[in-house]
């Protein structure tokens, strides 16, 4: 299971702050302490406050890679920001995101596999977000024939079917599960999947508890990612979990530990 | 493993006319994936796509059998994984000699049956040599026929039959025509008449490529002309390079479907030192041959193949047991001890090991438990007092040593009881750990 930790958001108030103001701190803060939590891949999202995008992603990009060598995940829905940004990621990073939408999928795949990044595609288009697992699938294979088309390399396709609260559109969530099992047949290699985990449990109690056994639901249901609290310790531990139960790592007693060393 | 909607929808006419019921050819790609529609409600597929379609479900390597009649029968390909782990490799590698025509009369009756004695028993189990490849190394048509009648007459053995010449070939084959020989090989130049002489006399046909390109090109001709009984041969004779094309072959079979790699593969050994020869055709079972043509026929060279072969297309799944009965350890005597333990290879190799470092020769049974361990065995009671008495009992421990003592495992000491109660014997609980037998023998029978 790959963790996307996704602390550093300008929707967060201490990092939106730190972006008005240049202060690198405490995103540097929010790199170092999400590594040693056991995050694979660190999102970077300006947040909506920030008037220029492109400059203020530029800013991030460079602040974080000052003190982590994890790879990013570039969070916008500013294109012209991500294509900038991704000039200056040292590692192979991640776009997040693209719909299934022609004239985006156009501007978005071209650069990816120009920069050697992964894509992350939403089963979304214009119409919004299919509420049944079937519809999330064809949008998916929208996605996937267009990885075809573009020459992105299927496993560096990451599908994300949205979650959506389990309070107010419960309905959806089942679906998801469904939709996660049918990606990984459409082509082969398969697509992967990912998730925005935190999502399930907006304004629930005990947000962590729906989190970490939805991910462990969406892991057996063949779930690759999850972008989510890389500091939620029992949320690692059910991903960690998750990885020997379902035989993707070699057992041992200390699988935890190696989950989060990795 | 179904199709994936996306091999689907490469395969179609991408019109979107909407004819099939769906509006897409992507959502009836999806649709077909799902099983949900069939491929005959799209007018505009092309043969090819159905040929490609309809071939996916197909295995991804072929079966083909070499040999019939009177003769032996040795099956290749139909394999499905790149690593034993992940499953199990099911057809053993079929193990060919080559014998040239050239041979004088006595030379070739003398190499059959050194060929034909190639059989070997070792730790309880059978191994054979599968093939016989008579090459046309004479380039004389009657010479050739004539060997391979020799052959044929003197061996049980599935035959290749190895010239570049399509009327030699026809000449041999003419001789065993009921044997279903292997036809080596079909190549750029020569394919027709080979691939008619393959059909003509239904034998499975060997197809060989400079490269793998050309093998590609080859293979396709010979199937376009209606035969697909295949052994590939991909051309290459160094050991590095037939170690990347036999794995080549086996992923774009299994990983990409790859169809006109869909075979059997065949591997020749080119080395002239016998034991380099051995190491050469160690590293072809391993990886991915489905037969090879060794030229050493001596045995010492000849067993250690064999047993990895039979190594290696073990099913891992499946515990390895050793067989039930009585082992001497050391110089035995009537005095020696005897110790009990289980089938499973695991468990009756770590006894042995530790019975061997005390020193002091004795005897193991090992029970057969369908080769598991002591505590699983004795929590699925296969491995009670009751049985294990009568084990002893039939297998006549009692005629080989003078003492009644019998040492069971630490674990199991709950079944002393009834093992003292059925067999009479005084019962000595063992170590735990086999790691205690040194100890506990040196204080119990030095």
């Amino acid at each position: 299971m790959i963790i996307i930790g996704e602390r550093i958001n300008g929707m967060f108030k201490d990092i939106g702050q730190a972006v008005a103001e240049k202060n690198p701190k405490p995103l540097q803060e929010w790199a170092i302490k999400q590594k040693e939590g056991g995050a694979h891949y660190l999102d970077i999202n300006t947040g909506p406050a920030c008037e220029d995008r492109v400059a203020g992603m530029k800013w991030m990009v460079e602040v974080v890679q000052e003190v982590s060598d994890l790879p990013l995940v570039l969070d916008s829905t500013n294109y012209d920001a991500i294509e900038a940004s991704l000039e200056l990621c040292k590692r192979p990073a991640m776009i997040n995101s693209c719909p299934a939408e022609r004239p985006k999928i156009e501007r978005v795949f071209p650069m990816a596999v120009k920069h050697n990044a992964k894509v992350i595609g939403l089963t979304m288009n214009e119409k919004g977000i299919p509420k049944n697992a079937e519809n999330r699938v064809a949008l998916a294979m929208e996605l996937v024939a267009a990885a075809d088309e573009f020459g992105l390399p299927m496993e560096d396709l990451f599908i994300d079917p949205l979650i959506l609260p389990v309070n107010v559109a419960q309905d959806h969530v089942p679906e998801v599960l469904e939709a996660i099992r049918q990606v990984k047949l459409l082509a082969d290699p398969a697509p992967k999947t990912v998730l925005g985990l935190s999502n399930v449990s907006q304004k629930s109690p005990d947000r962590p508890l729906l989190n970490r056994v939805y991910l462990a639901m969406g892991a057996a249901c063949g779930l690759d990612a999850v972008i989510a609290d890389a500091n939620d310790d029992a949320l690692m531990e059910t991903a960690a979990s998750t990885e020997v139960l379902l035989n993707l790592s070699i057992y041992c007693d200390s699988y935890v530990k190696v989950f989060r060393t990795r | 493993m179904g199709l994936t909607g996306l091999a689907i929808f490469k395969e179609l006419p991408k019109k979107n006319c909407g004819e099939c019921g769906v509006p897409t050819c992507l959502a009836f790609a999806m649709a077909l994936a799902a099983g949900k529609a069939t491929l005959e409600t799209c007018p505009y597929v092309t043969e090819a796509a159905k040929e490609a379609l309809g071939s996916a479900s197909a295995p991804p390597i072929k079966l083909v059998k070499v040999g019939a009649g009177d003769s032996k029968v040795v099956e290749l390909g139909d394999e499905t994984v790149m690593f034993r782990h992940d499953k199990t490799f099911y057809h053993p590698t079929g193990i060919a000699f080559e014998v040239e025509d050239t041979l004088d009369e006595a030379a070739l009756t003398e190499k059959i049956a050194q060929i034909n004695d190639l059989e070997f028993d070792r730790v309880g189990l059978h191994y054979t040599v599968d093939m016989v490849a008579i090459k046309n190394a004479s380039g004389n048509a009657d010479t050739f026929a004539g060997a391979v009648k020799k052959v044929a007459e003197a061996s049980k053995l599935a035959l290749v039959l190895m010239s570049d010449d399509s009327a030699a070939m026809e000449k041999a084959l003419e001789t065993v025509t009921a044997r279903k020989p292997l036809i080596y090989a079909a190549t750029t130049d020569n394919f027709e008449a080979m691939t008619a002489l393959a059909k003509k006399y239904e034998a499975p046909l060997a197809v060989k490529g400079a490269n793998l390109d050309e093998l590609e090109d080859v293979v396709n001709k010979v199937v376009a002309l209606g035969h697909k009984d295949l052994v590939l041969d991909p051309g290459s004779r160094k050991t590095v390079d037939v170690l990347a094309d036999l794995t080549q072959l086996r992923r774009m079979t299994i990983k990409k479907k790859f169809r006109p790699f869909g075979y059997p593969v065949m591997a020749f050994t080119t080395e002239t030192d016998p034991m380099d020869e051995a190491m050469q055709a160690q590293v072809y079972i391993s990886k991915y041959a489905s037969m090879i043509v060794l030229k050493t026929v001596e045995k010492q060279f000849v067993m250690p193949i064999l047993s990895w072969r039979q190594n290696i297309y073990t099913d891992p799944q499946k515990p390895i047991q050793v067989e039930s009965k009585i082992y001497e350890v050391g110089a035995v005597n009537e005095n020696s001890p005897v110790y009990i333990t289980t089938n499973f290879s695991l468990s009756y190799y770590s006894v042995e090991g530790e019975v061997e470092a005390s020193k002091i020769p004795s005897y193991i049974i090992p029970i057969d438990t369908d080769g598991t361990s002591v505590l699983t065995a004795w929590a699925a009671g296969k491995f009670g007092g009751d049985k294990i008495a009568e084990v002893m009992k039939s297998l006549g421990i009692e005629q080989k040593v003078s003492h009644r003592n019998v040492v069971i495992p630490g674990y199991v000491a709950v079944i002393a009881a009834k093992l003292k109660e059925d067999s009479g014997w005084n019962v000595m609980v063992g170590p735990r750990e086999a790691a205690g037998i040194s100890p506990f023998a040196r204080a119990n029978f030095s």
